[in-house]
């Protein structure tokens, strides 16, 4: 008896040796993204009789911090969720011979796919899809305006109408900052290229100090002078170390906040009823009225043993019904041009936080080709991270401008020339 | 329960004996204190000397692999680009201005930061060694912040420093103009200072405590019955005494002072600007916090503070060998 | 030179009096030694006049002067201390030196008494070392070296020689005295080693539980014990002491009786005591020899020091008992002995410990063999 229950199974064993395959998918979450996958991936399971698909939900820090070193090694997962394409690019897997209908995620996910397109990967390669696209933009207390009798700038406002009206409601409420941008290059690009920065050069390299990056570049420190800028955020820290106002927005401590919309969930909950907000979309310059995109999305590793299933499952991902369903449970932009042109029926939702999705929603097709450019680029964390570092010394008058601008392309042209 | 306790002990030493005998019989005396020595010559090996191995080697290479068969040799160029200057004395003059200006501020921090702990310390200590009342109370409360985590310490002080917080909120009420203290460089940089003596002293002033305690009695009292002004007692007498400790104390704190990194990292990450970047810090910053990591860079740093600390360890061990000898 | 005059003198630490109300003066230029079991005061009293410990209650005096309230360097004293407490940091010059320069002495005076008292300690070769370069010995002189220079009035010793060994005590015993002699200052010595008391001492006060017992001259605490304290801790080895019933007196002295009624005779006043009292019959082993006509004991044990012996003897009563012997012994462990207590030699105490005054002194009539 008992031997034949042994025999059986070793043959249950042997029969899931040739068809059971387990894909393990390496998922961080700003709200409930891996929860609304998770339960997604169940319809997937079921479509695939045999690959089953185990979600591990870790902290944002493990996806920065140890993935890179696991793939660097050659372990980890066979899929993961995240947000630094070109960082990673050279272990992410191209499905595109594998799927079904490639220029069907090519039309959904065009842009987007961009990003991973990035040294040694194919130009036309199918690497991630992204399920949560972020934009830059700026959040303003309307009743912070309401109360001080101030009119508030509408859509297509420049960053100077906003410092004036804002610094008016601030005088009028007596609240501590009128404006405040999250301490980051990756804020700090929009208005720079609204500013009619290039960034890049003729060869596709970053960091371009121009006319148009000097302009804000002035007229950031200006206001931090003056200050219109809050100076905590920027000045509050030392090099590249991210650091963001949204808690003085919350307590309304803070007239205009120039961040992004993943915070719409945030101001959504913790707000409430305090206060009314609104997003304002992007903010112009002279030149343009660009916010950055980003985003998170879900990539295939090339050290999966199942690239097949593993392909099979990114088509999944990347269908727009699946997308409509998770995403409305994420209350997250889509980057799928089809849910893009027809709206996503989110789930739940105060008036407020439809506004502000439909507005960030709104903004995305008029971001520059720049700020694509930016977000695709291989070496686009060297300029997030150093440009804090380096206008916090102007700032604090440790450097001249001049200086620091100049240690800024250096600081930015030493790491590629580190990282290539 | 002792005696079950007392039989498995003993038990488990019998177990031992015979291989133990057998094996010294097959070694020899001498090699069998290689048996002894080999778990902890591993442990090191691989958790100390291994990593310093692979950091010196780190020092030579350039790129952002993290495997060093993925890395580039490139000898001593990372050392060559952190010492490129033109004067040592102006950071800007250097090419990697960063760096140099966290060697700046971590040498003006050990100066005054280590400085002003001992004197604090040793005064502190003068005074807890007198018959005050209180003593134990006061004692535990130097040395109560001692054994809160450095993180801890530095988020206290930050809700006291910050832009609304206590600091400022007992100013506005006195009436005075408020400061935000973390934002200003000068300001913040002293309360860099500040907060690590608060952190620390507790520690020094118990070893001064305890140096001051071993000075014997009749000593004081001799000089009691010499006649000897309490100034000169002290200059003449407990100072000179006191001597050995205090060497001992200040290296300590000299290398804890140049390894300072976590209370500061949490109050102000290194900022306004690069006002309270230590070395250590910059050594993160670089080798893991700004994209892409350059470790090469990073290791060659460390390796640079490593000699630094290295001077600085022989000096303790030429101090409390002195001190051996004195006691 | 000065007097020291203890009026009263009480030290209580909180509620616990340790000394209790000492009266005592020390006459210009005496030397002497406080004495007794460690935990009677003798230490506290010293520190007391120091001015190292403060004084509860009474006056002290020093040359006249009260000075409770002085402190310690005022008083014009200087002490040497059982550790010898030199600055271990300091070499011997400096050690000297330093208490001078406390007082801003010019540079050649305090050069001068250094010397001077470098070349009287025979500590020339040694002024540049620092102490721990030096012999227990040295250490010691040097201790002594601190307070000569200072010249003061009044000279401490507190147990100097307890951490030397037992030759090197002997010899500086000897230095201390002629010191003493030198100098002539008054000194004030604390032991608790009463051959120290009896060979340095003008005068010995004997000190218990915080309370003089008895102060006076060596010869006179031998001779003459107050009570029986005094006369176990001064002579050595102890004295013997026999628990007898009174049975009669005379001028003469006491007829006495001991456990088993055997007869014995003791030339002390006994006019305080009754017939029938239980006394103390104290006798010192040196006074006690073999006499066939003696107090039959039974030999314990037997020293033979060659120059002189000891017998560690038990009476029929059960009572040990210890005698000295000049010279060499026949007795043997084991065997039975007669020991000679005589009158003149005997003291008697009473219940309460007190002596009854004696009436002849043995000691002073010469030969004990008589």
């Amino acid at each position: 008896m008992r031997k034949t229950l042994a025999v059986s199974a070793l043959a249950l064993m042997a029969a899931g040796a040739t068809q059971a395959q387990e894909l393990r998918f390496m998922c961080y979450q700003d709200g409930a993204e891996c929860d609304a996958w998770a339960e997604a991936f169940q319809s997937f399971e079921a479509e695939n009789p045999g690959t089953t698909v185990v979600v591990d939900v870790v902290p944002y820090q493990a996806i920065i911090e140890s993935l890179p070193i696991q793939l660097e090694v050659g372990e980890g997962p066979d899929l993961a969720r995240i947000t630094d394409y070109g960082g990673l690019a050279r272990f992410l897997l191209d499905v595109r011979p594998m799927v079904s209908d490639p220029d069907l995620i090519e039309a959904r996910y065009g842009p987007s796919l961009a990003w991973a397109r990035v040294g040694d990967n194919a130009p036309d390669g199918i690497y991630n899809i992204v399920d949560q696209l972020t934009a830059t933009g700026g959040f303003a207390n309307a009743t912070l305006f309401e109360q001080a009798g101030v009119e508030m700038p509408g859509p297509g406002a420049s960053w100077a109408d906003w410092a004036e009206a804002s610094r008016a409601v601030r005088d009028a409420t007596g609240v501590d900052f009128a404006m405040a941008i999250d301490r980051t290059g990756h804020r700090f690009a929009a208005p720079a290229m609204s500013f009619g920065a290039a960034l890049f050069n003729d060869e596709g390299e970053a960091l371009v100090i121009d006319d148009g990056f000097r302009s804000f570049s002035e007229q950031f420190v200006a206001w931090h002078e003056d200050g219109t800028l809050a100076r905590d955020v920027w000045a509050g820290a030392g090099g590249g170390t991210y650091q963001d106002a949204a808690g003085e927005f919350i307590n309304a401590n803070l007239v205009m906040y120039y961040s992004g919309s993943w915070q719409i969930g945030r101001f959504g909950r913790d707000i409430g009823d305090a206060f009314d907000w609104v997003a304002t979309g992007a903010v112009c310059g002279p030149a343009a009225c660009t916010g950055m995109p980003g985003g998170a999305g879900i990539v295939g590793l090339n050290r999966t043993e199942h690239p097949e299933a593993v392909a099979k499952l990114m088509e999944f991902v990347a269908r727009d019904d699946i997308q409509a369903q998770v995403l409305a449970q994420t209350r997250n932009l889509p980057a799928n041009a089809e849910l893009q042109a027809n709206g996503i029926a989110y789930q739940d939702v105060t008036p407020e936080v439809a506004a502000a999705l439909t507005a960030f929603a709104a903004s995305v097709p008029d971001f520059s080709d720049t700020a694509y450019a930016l977000q695709g680029y291989q070496f686009n964390r060297a300029v997030y991270t150093n440009i804090p570092a380096r206008l916090t010394q102007a700032i604090v008058g440790e450097l001249s401008l001049d200086d620091a601008l100049a240690r800024l392309e250096q600081d930015v042209a030493d790491a590629i020339a580190e990282a290539r | 329960m002792a005696a079950i306790v007392r039989a498995l002990y003993e038990g488990a030493f019998n177990l031992f004996e015979k291989p133990m005998q057998m094996l010294q019989y097959s070694l020899g005396a001498h090699r069998m204190a290689w048996v002894f020595l080999l778990p902890n010559l591993l442990i090191f090996g691989l958790f100390t000397y291994l990593p310093i191995l692979l950091n010196v080697w780190y020092a030579g290479t350039s790129g952002d692999r993290i495997l060093l068969g993925e890395r580039d040799w490139t000898g001593a160029a990372n050392f060559a680009t952190l010492l490129d200057c033109g004067s040592y004395l102006d950071p800007n003059t250097c090419r990697r201005d960063l760096f140099w200006r966290a060697v700046h501020n971590t040498g003006w921090f050990v100066v005054l930061q280590v400085g002003f702990m001992i004197l604090l310390s040793l005064i502190a200590a003068l005074i807890l060694n007198r018959n005050i009342p209180l003593k134990g109370f006061f004692r535990a409360v130097f040395f109560y912040p001692v054994l809160l985590s450095p993180v801890v310490v530095a988020l206290i002080w930050k809700w006291i420093l910050q832009r609304n917080g206590v600091l400022n909120a007992g100013l506005d009420w006195a009436g005075m103009p408020t400061v935000n203290w973390l934002l200003d460089p000068s300001w913040a940089f002293f309360w860099i200072v500040f907060v690590s003596i608060w952190a620390n002293m507790g520690f020094y002033v118990l070893i001064l405590l305890a140096g001051l305690q071993s000075i014997p009695s009749d000593v004081y009292e001799a000089a009691e019955m010499d006649g000897t002004p309490a100034w000169r007692s002290l200059l003449r007498i407990t100072l000179p005494l006191l001597t050995p400790t205090l060497l001992v104390v200040m290296v300590l704190s000299l290398i804890r002072a140049v390894q300072a990194f976590d209370e500061i990292y949490v109050l102000t990450g290194g900022g306004p600007g690069s006002a309270t970047t230590l070395l250590i810090q910059y050594i993160y910053d670089v080798g893991f916090a700004t994209r892409p990591r350059q470790f090469g860079l990073a290791a060659a740093a460390s390796l640079l503070m490593a000699g630094v600390l290295l001077v600085l360890t022989l000096l303790q061990l030429a101090a409390t060998r002195k001190r051996a000898e004195d006691g | 030179m000065a007097e020291v005059e203890l009026r009263g003198i009480v030290k209580e630490y909180g509620a616990v009096r340790v000394v209790h109300g000492v009266d005592l003066t020390i006459e210009d230029g005496t030397f002497c030694v406080f004495v007794g079991p460690s935990g009677c005061g003798k230490s506290t009293l010293l520190r007391m006049i120091a001015g190292l410990e403060d004084i509860s209650g009474g006056d002290l005096l020093i040359g006249g002067e009260r000075v409770n309230d002085q402190r310690a360097a005022e008083r014009g004293l200087a002490m040497v201390f059982q550790t010898y407490a030199l600055y271990p940091h300091m070499s011997v010059r400096q050690n000297l030196a330093f208490g001078l320069e406390n007082i801003r002495m010019p540079k050649s005076e305090i050069a001068a008494r250094v010397d001077e008292a470098a070349r009287m300690l025979k500590l020339e070769p040694y002024l540049d070392r620092k102490p721990r370069a030096l012999s227990g010995g040295q250490r010691q002189r040097v201790a002594i070296g601190r307070a000569v220079v200072r010249e003061p009035k009044v000279f401490l010793f507190d147990e100097p020689l307890s951490n030397l060994d037992a030759e090197l005590r002997v010899s500086m015993r000897g230095e201390i005295a002629a010191l003493h002699r030198r100098v002539g200052n008054t000194m004030i010595y604390v032991t608790h080693d009463q051959v120290e008391a009896m060979t340095m001492a003008d005068k010995i006060v004997v000190l218990r539980d915080g309370r003089i017992e008895q102060a006076g001259a060596p010869i006179d605490l031998y001779n003459r014990p107050v009570n029986t304290f005094v006369a176990g801790f001064i002579g050595s080895p102890r004295m013997n002491f026999l628990p007898c019933k009174v049975t009669g007196h005379d001028a003469d002295g006491l007829t006495l009786q001991d456990a088993q009624g055997r007869p014995l005779r003791a030339a002390v006043d006994g006019r305080t005591v009754g017939e029938g009292d239980t006394v103390e019959l104290g006798i010192r082993p040196e006074h006690m020899h073999p006499d066939p006509e003696g107090y039959p004991v039974q030999v314990e044990n037997v020293e033979q020091l060659g120059g002189e012996s000891y017998l560690y003897v038990r009476t029929e009563t059960g009572v040990a008992l210890t005698a000295h012997l000049s010279g060499q012994t026949g007795l043997a462990r084991g065997g039975r002995a007669f020991l000679a207590i005589r009158p003149e030699f005997a003291h008697v105490f009473r219940k309460d410990g007190t002596a009854l005054p004696r009436l002849r002194l043995g000691e002073l009539e010469g030969d004990t063999r008589t």
